[in-house]
């Protein structure tokens, strides 16, 4: 019986132990202080986060310790700051002070202790919004602006100095969401500008220790900015006025000053700058005129001298279209130019290829041009004379007269030029030359010799390029030939003799005048004084020029003229011809002249008509 | 000879007519100088102890940062101005009266003079480096800035007692305790209180100066709108 009341007991204690779990009541878990405030400086609370009560009804308790103080002291007021809190009055705060304080949660079950907090009230200070915010529109000079006012949260002490605050003001429009902040420091009081006209604006401020938590936002304050656009508008109207006026200004500078900009922005085409060049009489078509516009009065200069010797140059283009050895439209570029497609006179040449150019200058040129042409033959010749002549030119470069520039016309690769190398070899030599004039020295025989034209310019080609042709002008006249046709107007009062100088690489031939040779050695009683023109007699075998006098046809020259060597009698007489073969063409000498074949209507060499003649 | 006696005559007469007269320092108002009123003096010292307060403060929390990533308890230790009575809130602080308002700050200034220069020197010698490069300059500003306060406070209790505002009174703290610094403080006590707590005290002792200040100047200046 006994048994069976205690196994009973048993079972039922089991049961209200099970039962008992099964609801698992705990001891409560540990609470957590979460902050403490001061709004004044003067008082603070503490507030605590519960942990679960586990189940049970559970208190909370707060103990706090002052500094350096071993006594143990509970929260004197659980209730006037709400649930879980602790308020201290002024009593129970003390400033400088350092708490050290702990929640603890009990429960039937057990207790819990929260983590202790030391804190000094005056770094935990965290005052009450600014109160009585005032906003109201004031007006500066016409424009307006804000004025904002507030006062110290009631709490905070400020009067007594026992606290003092700092201010931070914001303020926005209604429509819009970004504040502008404003920082105000200890004053009360704050001015706004840069107000939109017509908008309704918010305004907020809180404050804040020196050293302590930035309080609440006060309360909203609404204004509204009245409209002063009218004045906004007149800026306007001035603005736009004064714009007006520098734009006028600046129109009329521009008109001022149209032509200097289109010269700026559209220079002008440079016109041809030759002397005597006259558009107009071109366009009229009278070549006459034209070309005796272009001659100069008095050019070339020469220096006053006894021996007259003015030069006269005559000189061919060798024009590759026409055969014709008249003049030409080629000379409407008033210059001394081919009329090669591919040579446009002077503009842009090298200084080799200029058509003005000393002779001197190019020699180590045309030296190099040289050895890439046929025509060995001919360079051997040339250079002979080269060589031999080398003494004589230094000694009449330094004459009195005036040299010209020696032209020449290596007549550059025709590149298009449908003719073999060999014959554009021979274009190439056929350039005008020009004369340099000198003062001759007396010279040796062999200088005299030399002095002849030796020149041979023929090269292998036997045919002659139908679409050479030669041509001459001539800038002085000095015979009666350069009177009639003269195209560049020749007119000069005194004739002279030329006698080749020598002939130089690029096969230009160096005319000088031999009459004040003849004067000076006296051999030559029978040239006249610049009356006779040379013409091309012909080339001999030897491939020398033979020049005679117009008009005769026939042999003239003195014993000095005569070549060295002597083998006919064809003179050499002084002969203002220059002449550029054209490149297939060999002149011989033992032709006479005839009419068809040496003249042409101005008297000049047809070698065109040369066709008969035996190469080289 | 009467060449020399007249040029001696001229050059002592010319030294006496020329001799610099040093201008007396101004603090009594003697005309031709302009004297710092009351309330700038006021101004100026309260911008110092701001001073004073901001930049050990940011010591301080440097040297949480760097020795004490926790927070740090306080520990056991007094400050070594613990006996330096002083007023724990507003109503004591007001009841105190000017006169010894004054003399707890002058204390207070006075004790700190000498544990602050200790702390700069110990400061330059540690081993830590790299913090103490910085601390130790700040150390030594606010041990200038102690200097100059004390003697700030100096002028103004004189100039106050000039103008009458100030009377002689029965100091707050006993007589006792109006002994000289070294006696709260005796040289080596640093070695017993580290660098933390000195920083900890000197912090807090910074603030009640700062405080006191202003709350001298409301009292005394009430117009200038505290």
């Amino acid at each position: 019986m006994m048994k069976n009341v205690m196994e009973v007991l048993f079972l039922l204690m089991l049961l209200f132990t099970v039962h008992a779990k099964e609801k698992s009541y705990n001891p409560p878990e540990k609470p957590a202080l979460t902050r403490c405030r001061s709004p004044e400086k003067e008082t603070f609370t503490c507030w605590w986060e519960p942990g679960s009560d586990g189940g049970l009804p559970t208190t909370y308790a707060l103990y706090y310790r002052k500094e350096n103080s071993e006594t143990v002291y509970e929260c004197p007021d659980y209730h006037t700051a709400g649930e879980n809190s602790c308020f201290f009055n002024k009593n129970d705060t003390s400033i400088w002070v350092n708490y050290n304080i702990s929640v603890v949660a009990a429960n039937a079950l057990g207790r819990a202790f929260s983590d202790p907090v030391d804190i000094d009230v005056v770094y935990i200070v965290k005052p009450n919004p600014p109160e009585k915010l005032k906003v109201a529109v004031m007006e500066d000079k016409g424009w307006p602006f804000l004025r904002v006012s507030w006062e110290p949260p009631h709490k905070a002490d400020t009067r007594s100095g026992w606290i003092t605050l700092i201010y931070e003001l914001r303020v926005r429009l209604e429509e819009e969401d970004d504040w502008e902040m404003h920082l105000a420091g200890q004053q009360k009081m704050f001015n706004i500008f840069s107000l939109r006209s017509g908008g309704k604006y918010l305004v907020e401020v809180r404050c804040k220790p020196d050293h302590g938590f930035w309080s609440e936002w006060s309360s909203t304050s609404y204004i509204n900015v009245p409209d002063y656009f009218p004045r906004e508008k007149s800026m306007w109207i001035l603005v736009a006025a004064f714009s007006a006026f520098i734009f006028l200004i600046l129109t009329w500078l521009l008109h001022m000053n149209t032509h200097r900009l289109k010269h700026c922005i559209l220079p002008p085409v440079p016109g041809p700058k030759i002397k005597g060049f006259d558009k107009q009489l071109l366009k009229n078509g009278k070549s006459d005129e034209f070309f005796s516009a272009l001659v100069v009065p008095n050019f070339p200069e020469a220096s006053p001298s006894k021996y007259e010797d003015m030069l006269v140059v005559e000189f061919f283009e060798v024009k590759e279209q026409e055969l014709m050895l008249e003049e030409s439209n080629d000379l409407l570029d008033g210059g001394l130019k081919y009329e090669s497609s591919r040579s446009d006179s002077d503009s842009g040449r090298g200084s080799c290829d200029s058509h003005t150019l000393l002779l001197d200058k190019c020699r180590e040129a045309k030296e190099e041009r040289q050895t890439n042409r046929d025509g060995s033959l001919i360079e051997k010749q040339i250079r002979q004379k080269d060589r031999k002549e080398e003494a004589i030119s230094p000694d009449i470069s330094s004459g009195r007269v005036k040299t010209w520039p020696s032209l020449y016309s290596p007549l550059p690769q025709y590149g298009s030029n449908p003719l073999d190398k060999q014959s554009s070899l021979e274009m190439a030599k056929q350039h005008s030359l020009s004369i340099s004039s000198f003062l001759t020295q007396p010279g040796t025989k062999d200088a005299l010799g030399l002095s002849y034209m030796d020149f041979c310019l023929s090269n292998k080609q036997n045919h002659v390029h139908p679409q050479t042709q030669v041509q001459t002008r001539s800038n002085v006249n000095i015979s009666n030939i350069g009177h009639k046709h003269a195209p560049a107007g020749l007119h000069s009062p005194t004739t002279q003799y030329v006698e080749v100088q020598r002939v130089n690489k690029e096969d230009m031939v160096l005319l000088q005048p031999v009459l004040s040779r003849c004067g000076l050695i006296e051999d030559c009683p029978h040239l006249p004084k610049g009356e006779d023109y040379s013409k091309v007699k012909g080339v001999d075998y030897d491939n020398r020029l033979l020049l005679q006098r117009e008009g005769t046809g026939e042999d003239m020259c003195s014993g000095m003229d005569q070549e060295t060597n002597g083998e006919r009698g064809n003179c050499y007489t002084t002969s203002t011809v220059s002449i550029m073969q054209k490149p297939t063409a060999c002149i011989y000498t033992v032709m006479p002249i005839q009419e068809g074949m040496a003249l042409t209507l101005n008297g000049y060499v047809d070698t065109a008509n040369m066709g008969n003649l035996p190469s080289c | 000879m009467k060449k020399v006696l007249f040029a001696a005559l001229c050059l002592v007469y010319l030294e006496l007519s020329m001799r610099v007269v040093s201008a007396p320092i101004c603090s009594y108002g003697q005309a031709g100088c302009h004297v710092p009123s009351l309330a700038d003096l006021f101004e100026r010292v309260i911008q110092q102890s701001s001073r004073m307060h901001s930049v050990s403060s940011d010591l301080h929390s440097e040297f949480e940062q760097y020795f004490f990533p926790s927070k740090n308890i306080m520990g056991k230790r007094k400050c070594h101005t613990y006996d330096i009575l002083t007023p724990q809130d507003k109503e004591n602080a007001q009841r105190l009266g000017r006169e010894q308002l004054t003399e707890v700050i002058v204390t207070l200034l006075r004790a700190w003079g000498e544990p602050l220069s200790e702390l700069h020197q110990s400061m330059s010698q540690d081993q830590h480096q790299d913090f103490n490069i910085y601390s130790s300059n700040k150390a030594l500003e606010i041990s200038d800035i102690v200097h100059e306060l004390k003697d700030g406070v100096k002028i103004i209790t004189d100039k106050m007692r000039l103008m009458g505002v100030l009377s002689n009174t029965v100091g707050y703290n006993s007589p006792e305790s109006l002994v000289p610094s070294s006696a709260f403080y005796t040289q080596g006590d640093l070695d017993s209180m580290d660098h933390h707590d000195l920083l900890y005290c000197f912090r807090r002792d910074s603030n009640k100066v700062k405080n006191y200040l202003r709350v001298l100047k409301c009292t005394t200046l009430p117009e200038l709108g505290c």
